[in-house]
């Protein structure tokens, strides 16, 4: 793994405490939180800081470190997390998104300067002291002390020295080389039996007093018992170092900093040094930094050359061997070093992972292939094809899933679309979120952005009132918008829904018949109203505001939503508000289907919409005039739709009990019987794009390849069973105008 | 020589932390150093692991889900098996108030993020039994 790769994980992480810090900034603002909130929220700022620090983006580290700095108040209940604290927040998490994404793209970080100002001053307020200064003071100090440690090699040599032939003065002598001055003063160490059950290294002592400049004068052996009665975890030697007269008190104190009761340390005048103590400590009175600290920025540096491996201590037989195992010693081998219990990951380039989906379409196709030659040979029920054919699904799902990705990172940008948009429109508005969960197709899920952020913004600009407005309707004066997502019937179903006015039916027709979208003969229903919205040019907005409403956008958000392979309604209810749904395909590639035969083609009824199939009895087929027939499924009836429409063929069976039904679930218009004249088989298939090989033909939604290399066409059932249903109604109700009498008072629209 | 080079052959370190990206960097750092390491991510992930297998140092961080570096050590620091483990923080925190709960809790040292990778092995070498 190199650095880049790391930097990617770090993003990728980034976004996770974004999204991690702003769902608990909503259930601050919401009051819906408890103790663990404000910790999480700290934590993924916490760890944006640390990442930042690491790869060396200084203006984000800075803005964090603020940031950071005043949740931590909050955390320890110093300051109260009021609403305005939760908003200057919000505003602080966008402002490190705009930072991240800067790190991202390598563009300039934004201008924090007024926003860290607004966080300082939060913290001033509630008179706190700066805990920041003090730290960085002290780091500065670490740095230096850092700075004065080098010769690693020499002093490791040295300490051998000093743990092997105890009294030592030869050592005192190999160190005085680096010309330090003899003079000075002492510092006597005397370990406890606890610093070595506490983790703690004597040796590390001596070493670091070293690094000082120390030297040292005499190790104290009076105490050492007989071999029998020597405990291994007692301390019984101490050291006297004689340090140079330039070295800092403070800098030996630190290195006593994390000894605690665990060392007695003892300082003394030179010349003094087996006499006692003139100052005694038994822990670092003030505990600064500490032996090991570094402060360095470049963590991600490029790797030095190797550390020198002479560079040996005494202490040998490596802890792993003198502890005692507990376990069957193999255990330990058996685990291979490097990955995380958790959250194993691969990183995997999109690209890569696009054409093993890509060659599991294929490898799809091949397999009906050969399940077709080999039911040639009557082989088709050989046991190793349905192993195969297990496989090959088992494949299929698996790489399908490699991209499925919840919803909820495309939800989860919606909070600062509203916020901004409440900044601009003065609408404040309510996001109730459900079903964020639900996985869908990272494609789908990228191209999804564009188009939802249009219709939150529609929603808001033009479907809820203003605070005014809606108080006199009776209304709570803020707004609500609602996300959902949902699986249904082999679709994803998003949902877009406002409380505002909803769409004004007559003002949008008029509108259109102005702009010569349609001819005011026209009779239209409702959803042929609605859809206008979606026709190139049409606005309704009274106003064009910079949000919305120039009549550009919603035609592309058709647009967009079916080159992802779904649809989109409206439903309105005027008053109460208006609500967008897209239903979307599971996934871009592989669907499951049933082949059915219409006369001399096959055609691919999606199994996502099958719910059964049946041959009638003429007890149950109901005529209704003009050829139509109803089918009685257990006391439902469900218009029967003919395929010959789409298979293009006279030779088709037109009488339901001659042929096959297959009942069939659609999104809007509910349940509908498609006759055709056999079920020939039931697989998986490849939908290849009509509209990118051919042209878009209603009710077909794409092609595949069969098993027998013909192609044959997948049926739009949604869209074969909606534009049955409107012919058959306009045949037998024309829309009544007194349905738009009743509209005509309500407002501006989408 | 080469028995010190061995020492840090066999030196096994387990690095506790939530973020992905520092427990990577930790990890590169620590093996281009010839170190043997494990990772856990969070506290009680490692407090998990270690039930059952041997390490010898720890590296934490301080703030974590579920059981934060303090908690940790204080749970290390009461059980036999890891009562003597040296444990360093690396942490972002350098306030003397933290250091000082982790040297209360049984902490053998204490590093300040972004680390230095020479200057961490040559820490986990010094501490490392």
């Amino acid at each position: 793994m190199n650095a880049e790769d790391i930097q990617q994980i770090f993003f990728v992480e980034c976004e996770e405490s974004l999204e991690a810090a702003e769902a608990g900034l909503d259930e601050l603002k919401a009051g819906t939180h408890d103790d663990e909130t404000i910790n999480a929220i700290f934590r993924a700022v916490h760890s944006i800081k640390g990442g930042a620090g690491a790869f060396g983006y200084v203006a984000m580290q800075g803005f964090t470190h603020t940031f950071e700095t005043l949740l931590a108040d909050v955390r320890e209940g110093a300051v109260a997390a009021g609403s305005d604290l939760v908003d200057l927040f919000l505003l602080a998490l966008d402002c490190l998104r705009d930072h991240v994404d800067a790190a991202q793209s390598g563009g300039d970080a934004p201008d924090d300067a007024a926003l860290i100002d607004q966080l300082t001053q939060a913290q001033a307020v509630n008179a706190k002291p700066e805990p920041s200064d003090a730290a960085e003071e002290e780091e500065a100090g670490a740095d230096q002390a850092g700075n004065t440690s080098t010769a690693d090699q020499d002093l490791d040599a040295l300490l051998d020295e000093l743990m092997a032939g105890g009294d030592t003065p030869k050592a005192a002598g190999t160190a005085d080389k680096d010309g330090k001055e003899p003079a000075g003063w002492t510092v006597q160490i005397r370990p406890h039996a606890g610093a070595m059950i506490n983790g703690n290294e004597p040796l590390l002592w001596l070493r670091e007093l070293t690094e000082l400049g120390g030297e040292c004068q005499e190790c104290h052996l009076t105490e050492l018992p007989a071999l029998d009665e020597m405990n291994v975890e007692e301390g019984y030697l101490s050291w006297t170092f004689l340090m140079p007269a330039d070295a800092e008190h403070a800098a030996v104190a630190d290195i006593f900093d994390f000894a605690g009761d665990n060392c007695t340390v003892t300082y003394g005048e030179q010349g003094a040094t087996n006499t006692a103590a003139t100052d005694t400590a038994t822990a670092a009175p003030e505990p600064i930094p500490t032996p090991v600290e570094t402060t360095d920025t470049k963590a991600a540096a490029a790797p030095k050359a190797a550390p020198p491996s002479e560079a040996k201590s005494a202490e040998v037989p490596a802890k792993a061997e003198a502890t005692p195992p507990t376990k069957p010693a193999a255990e330990a081998p058996v685990r291979k070093q490097t990955q995380a219990q958790v959250n194993q990951s691969v990183r995997v380039d999109l690209g890569k992972l696009d054409k093993l989906i890509d060659g599991v379409g294929e490898l799809v196709i091949a397999q009906a292939m050969l399940t077709q030659r080999l039911a040639n040979e009557s082989l088709a029920h050989i046991e190793e094809l349905s192993m195969l054919d297990t496989l090959v699904r088992d494949i299929q799902e698996h790489a399908m899933a490699f991209r499925a990705q919840p919803i909820s990172s495309v939800f989860s940008r919606v909070p600062r679309l509203l916020r901004e948009l409440a900044g601009t429109t003065g609408k404040h508005v309510k996001l109730e979120i459900s079903g964020e969960t639900t996985e869908l197709d990272k494609t789908v899920i990228e191209r999804l952005s564009e188009p939802l952020t249009h219709l939150i913004r529609n929603a808001i600009d033009h479907g809820v009132e203003g605070a005014e407005e809606r108080k006199e309707a009776g209304k709570d004066p803020e707004g609500t918008l609602s996300l959902s997502a949902e699986q249904k019937a082999g679709r994803i179903l998003i949902r877009i829904g406002d409380d505002g006015r909803g769409i004004d039916r007559e003002k949008l027709r008029n509108k259109a018949i102005a702009n010569g979208v349609v001819d005011p003969d026209t009779q239209m229903s409702d959803e042929d109203v609605y859809n206008l919205v979606f026709a190139p040019g049409l606005s309704t907005a009274q106003s064009v505001s910079n949000i919305s409403g120039r009549g550009v956008g919603m035609d592309v958000v058709r647009q967009n939503v079916k080159e992802l392979g779904g649809r989109i309604t409206i439903e309105s209810c005027p008053g109460t508000g208006t609500t967008f749904t897209l239903a979307l395909p599971l996934t871009l590639a592989i669907s499951d289907g049933m082949i059915v035969q219409v006369g001399e083609e096959s055609l691919v009824i999606p199994l996502a919409h099958v719910v059964e199939s049946l041959r009638p009895i003429d007890a149950d087929l109901k005529g209704m005039g003009s050829g139509r027939q109803l089918l009685n499924v257990r006391g439902q009836f469900v218009p029967i739709v003919p395929l010959r429409k789409i298979a293009g063929s006279c030779r088709v069976a037109d009488n339901p009990s001659t042929g096959v039904l297959v009942v069939v679930e659609t999104e809007s218009h509910g349940c509908a019987a498609l006759l055709v004249d056999a079920i020939t088989d039931q697989r998986q298939f490849v939908i290849k794009s009509l509209d990118t090989h051919y042209r878009t033909v209603d009710s077909v939604a794409g092609a595949t390849i069969l098993g027998n290399g013909r192609v044959a066409l997948i049926v739009d059932v949604d869209h074969l069973v909606q534009s049955e249903a409107t012919s058959a109604a306009s045949a037998l109700h024309p829309p009544t105008p007194s349905q738009t009498a009743a509209e005509a008072e309500l407002a501006k629209v989408a | 020589m080469t028995k010190g080079h061995e020492m840090t052959q066999s030196t096994r370190i387990l690095t506790v932390d939530d973020s992905a990206s520092m427990r990577a960097l930790l990890l590169n750092a620590l093996q281009q150093e010839g170190f043997n390491v494990e990772q856990a991510v969070d506290g009680q992930d490692a407090l998990d692991w270690l039930a059952t297998n041997e390490v010898d140092v720890i590296i934490t961080d301080i703030n974590m889900p579920r059981l934060d570096g303090f908690g940790l050590i204080e749970r290390l620091r009461e059980s036999a098996r890891h009562a003597d483990r040296p444990i360093l923080v690396l942490s972002t925190e350098s306030s003397d108030e933290k250091k000082r709960r982790a040297r209360d809790a049984g902490a053998t040292g204490w590093i300040v993020k972004p680390f230095n990778a020479d200057k961490l092995a040559a820490a986990v070498r010094r501490i490392a039994h």
